[in-house]
């Protein structure tokens, strides 16, 4: 069990009675609990891609900042052109992340197996989201006209049948990896035993609740332990004080270029809500740091103590 | 005649059944134990003790609840609470016991205890004096308590003082044990809030509808699992042990 594994564990259990015996929540006080913690836990751990990417490497940091805001832009550029191929995009690509983030400890090596584990694993983990949430889902469909053209995508007869093989296919390649030895029978255990509880926490959690515990805890915690331990490793950081100073630029930075944006929106010089706005903003600074994390992964070498 | 009518089980109780298995099983594991005693070495013969008497005491307790269901159809919430303030301080003795050889002190064992005893104590005060019909809030907030005590055991077993003297202690049978019950404590004691939260006001009960004669279900799955499955991997770390001592 991974200390973020133990920690998801400790908060699901000490929040799920608070949270499910209350009335539904409305998603704007679910929105008041969430954003604070994704903008302040979750983006931090994309908040230091340029040291990471950069590590080994001779380009300079701001020609990767030049390229990485380019990305940002035509991604932007993209939604304008055909939302629903970027939102699918977007979904995609998340989905590979969060599967490698979440299988980072086992691999020194990332056959097609693998990234065929973190592929279904991630898209079994957000059809699970969607399906075990379809109501509130649509409700905000229905709120806002720009997620209309989102609508055929979370049908529900697609969700269910998406998440059965989705579901069926990690299980399978999850056995198959420990039938190859690549990971043992404990780790087989937990992994679903953790898949089990990220479902549960859908299941049960209100929709911003339940992703935000997982993304968080599970994912950005994770992810921001392992980037402490391979900057100490490599000597870039010495503390935790240190690493949170290297965390802080960029962090600050997209909060504020958050707050503008939304900023924008409230003076009605943009004309979206705040929830496209946001999927936007989140899906523009995903696209280039799933790349970024797919370097460091492939830096990552468990077996040499990082 | 009173005794007759006490001992029939209705064949569509699945409470009744598991609190009449329950107590054979527990019963017939005190007695492998005590038995095996003599066939693993002297220093895991305490061990096998406390498995033993874990096994035994909740065997008595299950005969007395069993009874009581039987005669009244309620849960025997007292009875179930003192067989768990005395076998599950005992579980956290097993894993003192298992780790001593390793350097554990005797301060381990009353954080676990006291751990255990805080669970335990907030678990009966929110289902002991939970108000007549159920009181959501009465349920969640010692169940909240209680957790913290879990969460505490759960993070010594796997991270903490526990997990750490299993990893000095360069026996891999030992390793292994310790790794085994930190898996029961993570799985098989998380068995016991589902029947927690099933009692009136319990949000499985108010959520999802689940009704109060799942608590009794729950607990005794719980307890055969958790009470004889801990016996058996001391048991069988000891047995390991002492097969490897004697080729050595």
């Amino acid at each position: 069990m991974t200390r973020a594994i133990f920690l998801f564990i400790s908060s699901l259990l000490l929040l799920l009675p608070f949270v499910s015996s209350e009335e539904a929540s409305s998603i704007s006080s679910q929105m008041i609990l969430c954003i604070p913690l994704i903008l302040f836990l979750g983006i931090p751990h994309g908040a230091i891609d340029n040291v990471l990417y950069l590590r080994k490497r001779k380009i300079k940091n701001a020609v990767f900042i030049g390229v990485y805001v380019l990305i940002i832009g035509l991604n932007i550029g993209f939604w304008m052109l055909s939302p629903i191929l970027a939102y699918a995009l977007f979904l995609i690509l998340s989905a590979y992340h969060f599967g490698q983030s979440q299988f980072s400890q086992y691999f020194t090596k990332q056959s097609w197996n693998q990234k065929a584990l973190y592929f279904f694993w991630g898209l079994a983990l957000l059809f699970g989201f969607v399906l075990f949430n379809l109501k509130e889902i649509n409700d905000i469909m229905i709120q806002y006209e720009e997620f209309a053209v989102f609508s055929p995508l979370h049908q529900k007869l697609a969700m269910q049948i998406g998440f059965a093989i989705t579901l069926a296919l990690t299980v399978g390649f999850l056995l198959k990896l420990t039938i190859k030895k690549a990971i043992t029978i404990e780790n087989l255990s937990m992994e679903l035993l953790v898949l089990c509880l990220i479902l549960v926490c859908f299941y049960l959690m209100p929709l911003l609740i339940g992703f935000t515990l997982y993304f968080v805890i599970l994912h950005s915690f994770k992810v921001l332990r392992e980037e402490y331990h391979f900057l100490n490793f490599e000597r870039e950081v010495s503390s935790v004080k240190g690493f949170i100073y290297l965390l802080t630029p960029f962090t600050l930075l997209s909060v504020v270029g958050i707050a503008f944006m939304f900023g924008l929106i409230h003076f009605d010089v943009l004309t979206i809500s705040y929830g496209y706005c946001l999927i936007i903003i989140i899906s523009s600074i995903t696209l280039p740091h799933v790349f970024v994390m797919n370097r460091f992964y492939d830096l990552l070498s468990y077996g040499k103590g990082v | 005649m009173l005794a007759l009518d006490v001992l029939t089980i209705p064949k569509d109780d699945a409470v009744a059944f598991t609190f009449f298995t329950g107590y054979m099983a527990m019963m017939a594991a005190s007695i492998f134990f005590f038995f095996e005693r003599s066939r693993v070495d002297g220093k895991w013969q305490l061990s096998l003790l406390v498995s033993g008497l874990i096994t035994f005491i909740a065997a008595v307790h299950y005969y007395y609840m069993r009874d009581y269901y039987l005669a009244t159809g309620e849960n025997p919430t007292v009875l179930r609470y003192i067989d768990w303030t005395l076998t599950v301080p005992l579980m956290c003795v097993e894993f003192y016991l298992l780790t001593k050889a390793a350097g554990a002190k005797v301060g381990l064992l009353w954080k676990l205890i006291l751990a255990s005893v805080w669970m335990l104590v907030a678990g009966y005060i929110g289902e002991a004096f939970n108000p007549e019909g159920g009181d959501t809030m009465h349920s969640v907030l010692w169940g909240f308590l209680s957790t913290i005590g879990y969460i505490y055991i759960l993070y010594t077993a796997w991270f903490g003082e526990v997990a750490k003297l299993a990893e000095a202690s360069n026996n891999a049978v030992v390793k292994r044990g310790v790794r085994t019950l930190a898996w029961f404590v993570l799985v098989g004691w998380a068995i016991y809030p589902i029947g927690y939260m099933c009692m009136p006001g319990g949000w499985l009960n108010t959520s999802l509808g689940w009704g109060s004669e799942n608590v009794d279900l729950f607990y005794n799955i719980a307890d055969a699992i958790n009470k004889i499955g801990f016996g058996l991997v001391v048991y069988n770390i000891a047995i390991s042990s002492s097969a490897k001592a004697q080729t050595a």
